[in-house]
């Protein structure tokens, strides 16, 4: 009788050995899966940041279209507005911190490269703010648009650019 | 007394037989209820994972602006909009000049995507799917490129006929 209660405790014993280890390694695994993707997470939560931040500039009212080109734009950026913030970039001197911003046009390339008010619009590189020249770079796609002449008549222009900020 | 001595041995080996088969029962209630709480914290962990869209804020900017460019399509008020144009194609509509609507949809397009996503050796970017629907069905479609299994896509609707823009870039 003793024996067998013995061989019982011994049974119970394995059996809370095995259930405990079995269960460890099903943790271990879900730790596995659930930490497999953490990388990736950080790396969209990275990207959503750059991309907020990025945005956040290009709807800001010194660059924004705003009513200028018909409502509802979104992430269109006032060319003719950035213009005449270069003009004036003394009085900007330090508002944007040490960022670098600038506003490249993708579509349709002109010939020149820096925008200056002699070669503007037939440029393709509006550079706000060249404070940094190291550290992050982000970009995301904007609207360009500026008003137009043609006969006599103004229109609308709206061109593909990407906004570029370098922050350290 | 040999006869009841049998029946006593055969009475203790039926029930040592019960209660073998009532701890084999019992092990294996414990290793499906084990099994069933692994299930759904799998289930739970991966529909987790589905949920998270693999959508980019890239390109969907990148769709946003490309709607809002201005075409070489001019109606009688104005140079249209890629959107516009969009529009103008899945009716049928001519421009001004009589250029097909859809023609100068094609044209832009294709410079823009070519333009935007450099699709070059070595580069960050392996191909793109730019397709246009109205009511589930492609009216325009620009695929170039290899499409690997790491790609973000977005996708935008026009409102108008159910009209959709999907883009996806692959990486």
């Amino acid at each position: 009788m003793n024996g067998k209660a013995q061989i019982k405790i011994q049974q119970m014993a394995f059996m809370l050995l095995a259930v405990t280890l079995f269960i460890a390694l099903v943790v271990v695994f879900l730790v596995v899966i659930r930490f497999s993707g953490l990388k990736e997470s950080a790396m969209i939560l990275e990207e959503r940041n750059s991309m907020l931040m990025v945005n956040k500039i290009a709807n800001s009212p010194e660059f924004a279209c705003e009513d200028s080109f018909g409502k509802n734009k979104v992430n269109c950026v006032d060319g003719d507005k950035l213009m005449m913030l270069l003009q004036n970039n003394e009085k900007y001197m330090g508002f944007w911190g040490d960022s670098s911003i600038e506003v490249i046009k993708i579509f349709p390339k002109s010939k020149a490269g820096l925008c200056t008010l002699d070669n503007y619009p037939n440029c393709n590189i509006i550079r706000v703010n060249s404070e940094n020249s190291e550290g992050f770079d982000t970009s995301n796609f904007v609207t360009l648009c500026r008003k137009e002449i043609e006969e006599g008549e103004t229109y609308d222009k709206c061109e593909i650019a990407k906004i570029n900020v370098r922050y350290s | 007394m040999k006869k009841r001595a049998q029946e006593q041995k055969s009475k203790i080996l039926t029930d040592m037989s019960r209660k073998a088969q009532e701890e084999m029962v019992g092990f294996a209630m414990i290793v499906i209820i084990v099994a069933i709480i692994i299930l759904i914290f799998i289930s739970f962990s991966i529909n987790r994972d589905v949920q998270e869209p693999l959508e980019s804020y890239e390109v969907n900017s990148f769709i946003s602006s490309t709607l809002q460019y201005t075409s070489d399509c001019q109606d009688y008020i104005s140079y249209l909009s890629l959107q516009k144009v969009i529009l103008k194609c899945a009716d049928k509509e001519k421009c001004l000049d009589g250029k097909e609507a859809c023609e100068v949809l094609n044209e832009t397009l294709i410079q823009i995507t070519q333009s935007s996503w450099k699709l070059e050796r070595g580069g960050l970017t392996k191909g793109y799917v730019l397709n246009i629907t109205e009511k589930e069905k492609s009216i325009y479609l620009i695929k170039e490129g290899n499409l690997t299994s790491n790609y973000k896509g977005s996708m935008q609707a026009l409102g108008r006929d159910e009209i959709q823009i999907f883009f996806t870039v692959y990486y």
